[in-house]
């Protein structure tokens, strides 16, 4: 499961937090944690949590996704 | 007296010599014998150095093949003998240099492609020669080593062990805690480490120009056999399998592969993921190939190779891996602690703010600041990573002045670059904005971890 978070500035952080380890995982392509969260994401493995902790919807995620690197 | 004697035949002695005997007094016989002397009438040894005047002989005067290297004894030929250019790349045999090299011990640097082959750099374990449990989610273990079990339900530990052979102090050992003799065609367990592409961009592997490698390591398993491995690349659709046998239980090994460079496949050149060199402790069918050929798909060892996986507590040591240019192998090559140390921080580094309590010192992890009143935050720096870092950190740390302080137990990172990143926590309470605040943990187990491993 992956979360949301909102970065130092108090708007949506450049990054997702993996629960499992509560790992900050910045959006670079290059980074290897980055690249898995997108894999399991689009394969329906993992979801996304909001900032408040709701589940993203499979639109909301798609959404979401589609912003992304 | 006249200046010369012509004589037409030449007749020998009884004793079979000839000879030319000079009056009492003369020192020199001098000749010219414009029409040489057949190498056949010299015999061997009648001519040594010393009766030869410098500049005698020019290279010119020696035909190509005429000196081999057993004629010339030790130190005859010195340094400022040789005039530059004299001897030509083509004029050595392949491996002559390497061989030297590798027999006298001595090293060209950094040719070794692997970083951490002797294994020495091991920062997950917070204690030495911790277990790992192999997972499919393929942990690393000692720095730049995975290990994975993927679709099988056997199970293994891997550690760094202090098992290890001369000239080595540290080995990888994985062990069978559970054996599994029937694998499923797709399952693997593996042992591996990935190389980035600008490592190893000079060998040229997916173009025409791709150069040999040649993989040297030692191994010990308790069990014998026929052994095996892989090259393959980072997106695991070109392999080179290769089989390596263990002649002796419990006994360190060196074996040799040479791989001829891939001219085919995508190995990238740059920060990305290139090579990935694989050892297979037990591999279904499907993940199984021929031996040292080139094939586009992804293989991790060879058919018919024997499964460590099947036997319970069955063990295998691997260190001193190295793979390098060539199709020779030389001695194996150490690098500084601090050298292979930094390598492997390229891709991960843990900073663990461990109290002994020895001398109730607290070991800091920097200095924040009070942003607000409920908001901290502290830069952090590492050393450069290959891309911007996943950012963990495990405990808690004690903000604080000597007037106040709050212990907190969950930080966020803000966009991580390759060398600092910003910690902070927005959710805590009674600080004075402005304030600088000693940090510092006041326990065992807090780390902060950066991880930009392949």
């Amino acid at each position: 499961m992956y979360k949301q978070y909102i970065g130092a500035n108090g708007s949506l952080a450049n990054g997702i937090l993996r629960l499992s380890d509560n790992a900050c995982i910045p959006f670079d392509p290059a980074n290897t944690d980055y690249a898995n969260f997108k894999k399991e994401i689009l394969a329906d493995e993992a979801q996304i949590q909001d900032v408040d902790g709701n589940v993203m919807t499979q639109s909301e995620t798609d959404a979401f996704i589609g912003t992304l690197p | 007296m006249a200046g010369k004697i012509i004589v037409s035949t030449l007749q020998s002695d009884t004793d079979n010599s000839i000879s030319f005997v000079a009056n009492t007094g003369a020192t020199i016989f001098s000749a010219n014998i414009s029409h040489g002397i057949a190498g056949s009438f010299i015999a061997n040894g009648s001519i040594t150095g010393a009766k030869i005047a410098l500049g005698t002989i020019t290279g010119d005067d020696i035909a190509t093949g005429q000196i081999t290297g057993n004629l010339l004894t030790a130190n005859c030929v010195s340094g400022n003998n040789i005039v530059a250019n004299t001897i030509s790349n083509t004029s050595i045999q392949t491996g002559a240099v390497e061989n030297y090299m590798s027999a006298v011990g001595l090293d060209f640097g950094m040719r070794n492609r692997i970083i951490n082959g002797t294994m020495i750099v091991d920062q997950r374990a917070n204690t030495v020669g911790a277990n790992t449990v192999i997972s499919s989610n393929a942990p690393y273990t000692v720095d730049r080593w995975r290990a994975q079990i993927s679709q099988h339900n056997g199970s293994m530990n891997v550690r760094q062990d202090s098992t290890s052979t001369a000239g080595f102090t540290k080995s990888l050992r994985a062990i069978v805690t559970t054996a599994n003799t029937s694998l499923p065609a797709t399952s693997v367990t593996r042992v591996w480490t990935n190389i980035e592409g600008l490592n190893v961009a000079d060998l040229g592997f997916g173009t025409a120009n791709a150069k040999p490698v040649t993989l040297s390591f030692w191994v010990r398993s308790s069990n014998t056999g026929t052994f095996s491995g892989a090259l393959t690349n980072y997106d695991e659709v070109r392999s080179y399998p290769f089989e390596y046998t263990i002649n002796t239980a419990n006994t360190f090994e060196r074996k040799v592969i040479t791989i001829p460079g891939d001219t085919s496949g995508n190995w990238s050149s740059n920060t990305d993921g290139s090579f990935a060199l694989n050892f297979s402790l037990g591999t279904g069918t499907t993940n199984l190939g021929t031996a040292n050929a080139w094939t586009g798909s992804w293989k991790v060892g060879t058919t018919g190779s024997f499964s460590l996986a099947g036997v319970l507590n069955a063990t295998w040591y691997l260190t001193g891996v190295q793979l390098e240019e060539g199709s020779v192998p030389t001695s194996f090559e150490y690098r500084q602690f601090g050298t292979e140390f930094d390598l492997c921080r390229r891709y991960f580094e843990i900073v663990r703010l461990t109290n002994d309590g020895s001398l109730n010192q607290y070991p800091g992890a920097g200095v924040a600041m009070a942003w607000g009143t409920t908001d901290v935050r502290m830069t952090l720096q590492y050393y450069p990573k290959r891309t911007n870092p996943t950012c963990v950190m495990s405990g808690s740390i004690r903000l604080a002045t000597s007037a106040y302080g709050a212990t907190l137990t969950s930080f966020t990172f803000d966009s991580p670059g390759p060398v600092t990143v910003l910690m902070y926590n927005s959710s805590t309470s009674g600080f004075t904005t402005g304030n600088a605040l000693q940090a510092f943990s006041q326990n065992n187990t807090t780390f902060i971890s950066f991880n930009s491993e392949l």
